[in-house]
């Protein structure tokens, strides 16, 4: 059998698009396919879902690949507890971008957030309690 | 999500999105889906708030103090640090004001007044060459000291890996005799945190386990909480990608290596090291060896200084030839272990004595 019978094709990877010094590892184009099918979840059953960007082998180049190529939309939060978090949606509206600082300014943990409102950003009823006996007597304060 | 925990903290001026913040994280940090730290959070903040913080009784035995150290240094001023506060430490040699017999009336009147429901946490390991007369405090062996004190525990950790599996003391030819806790107490349950040091958040975690739920949490069977390590070091390390292709850095400044590449070649133990260095990170999340280019030493596994070479490729073999005088030396020095020093194998200790050169760094 002559070697050209065996179906053997050299990809040169220094002209793929992942090229092979840039530290891209190509594990982060398939989680574009994830966030499709956790936005769909959503829209069909109202689930909200998170992908832990900590807890898969991304390298730091992979996650600034994901990062530009979700790229930046209109909302962007921000977080002062401990340490600043950002919370911001990407072009796709009900994708957030979600990063944890700690105090010393580094990463804690990072987040893919498919939902409508990151649940973080949302006041939390009892909070909303003390917030009103505030106002009351603020008002109190008025008279 | 609301309770005693949510309102204390409260008071301690940190809000519920900080709370969910820090639980968010430590999900991360112990492997489980996002979904759970929202689920950790109403559990840790519904658990009932406990009348008095539980005691905590901290005995160091033949140790570097590199686990204090860790432990202290990362944590305050951080939420792990409050966390820390809901517990009592009323023993701990390097951390607390007291000294000499004061520190020794205090650990006793603990121990009287949570009998039976007192954590103890180990770090070092446990001589028992000589009788004991290695490491002694207070007049008395560790040996003593913990069946002492162990006694009236509802639970022992087991800090580091000089306490978990007898660590650095007992590395070949283990002159002190020296054994990890679990080789002496049967009847209590203990929990194995290795490391040289233990990363700080997984002894808050496995903390936090303990005040949220009273109990301890799931265990491997190394008695290490799987939470922290379930996983390889490899398996979630960001350079696995580049083991799976088949990219390898064959020194430390070529351009595998520059370009971030596997140190599998380089001798990294990542491959059989369970550890959670590759998502917790080191210095409060700054970077962590394997970031920094070096591979992982396998700190955390037993026996990790005579693994055979920090340098030298798991696939090679550490030294076939010396391999069976090795392992009678192992076998010698695990029954000075369990008889106490037995002079008639420490010229044996003595002449396995190895020294590193220069050629074994470089393997």
């Amino acid at each position: 059998m002559p070697l050209d019978a065996i179906p053997v094709v050299v990809i040169n990877t220094s002209e793929n698009s992942l090229a092979a010094d840039s530290g891209l590892s190509g594990n982060a184009p398939v989680l574009l396919r994830e966030i499709a099918a956790l936005a769909q979840r959503l829209l069909a059953s109202d689930e909200s879902s998170a992908i832990d960007l900590r807890a898969l082998p991304l390298t730091p180049a992979d996650l600034d690949w994901l990062r530009e190529t979700l790229g930046q939309g209109q909302v962007v939060a921000t977080l002062d507890a401990e340490g600043e978090s950002t919370l911001s949606e990407t072009v796709c509206p009900g994708v957030w971008w979600v990063t944890h600082h700690n105090e010393q300014g580094a990463v804690a943990s990072e987040f893919i957030e498919v939902t409508y409102v990151p649940e973080l950003l949302k006041a939390h009823p009892d909070d909303v309690k003390i917030g009103l006996e505030h106002l009351e007597l603020l008002i109190s304060d008025l008279s | 999500m609301q309770g005693p925990l949510i309102d204390s903290l409260a008071r301690q001026g940190v809000t519920r999105r900080t709370f969910m913040k820090y639980c968010a994280t430590l999900a991360s940090m112990m492997a489980l889906p996002p979904a759970a730290g929202r689920a950790m959070a109403e559990a840790m903040a519904a658990a009932p708030a406990a009348t008095k913080r539980p005691s905590v009784i901290w005995l160091p035995f033949q140790e570097c103090t590199g686990c204090t150290e860790s432990i202290t240094r990362s944590h305050s001023p951080t939420l792990e640090g409050l966390i820390f506060d809901a517990i009592s430490l009323d023993y701990q040699e390097t951390l607390m004001a007291a000294a000499g017999h004061q520190a020794e009336e205090a650990l006793h009147a603990a121990m009287k007044e949570n009998d039976g429901k007192y954590l103890l946490i180990v770090d070092g390991s446990i001589p028992l060459g000589l009788d004991g007369a290695y490491s002694c405090i207070a007049g008395k062996s560790n040996l003593e000291t913990l069946k002492e004190v162990a006694k009236g525990a509802f639970a022992i950790v087991a800090m580091g890996s000089c306490a978990a599996f007898g660590g650095i003391p007992k590395a070949n030819p283990n002159p002190t005799g020296a054994v990890s806790v679990s080789d002496i107490i049967k009847d209590k349950p203990i929990i194995n945190i290795p490391g040289c040091p233990p990363i700080p958040v997984v002894m808050t975690g496995v903390l936090a386990h303990f005040l949220t739920f009273g109990s301890l949490p799931e265990m491997d069977n190394k008695g290490r909480p799987k939470a922290f390590y379930g996983e390889t070091i490899h398996d979630r390390c960001y350079r696995r990608p580049f083991y799976d292709q088949g990219k390898f850095a064959k020194t430390f400044d070529d351009e595998g290596a520059r370009n971030g590449w596997c140190l599998f070649e380089l001798g990294c133990k990542g491959p059989v090291t369970y550890n959670a260095c590759a998502t917790v990170k080191w210095n409060g999340g700054t970077s962590w060896p394997v970031e920094s280019g070096h591979g992982c030493l396998g700190c955390s596994e037993p026996d990790f200084w005579d693994a055979g070479g920090f340098y030298k490729a798991l696939s090679m073999p550490a030294d076939p030839l010396k391999f069976v005088s090795t392992a009678a030396v192992v076998g010698a020095v695990a029954g000075v272990a369990v008889s106490f020093a037995n002079r008639g194998k420490k010229g044996a200790a003595k002449s396995a004595h190895e020294t590193t050169t220069l050629a074994d760094l470089e393997k």
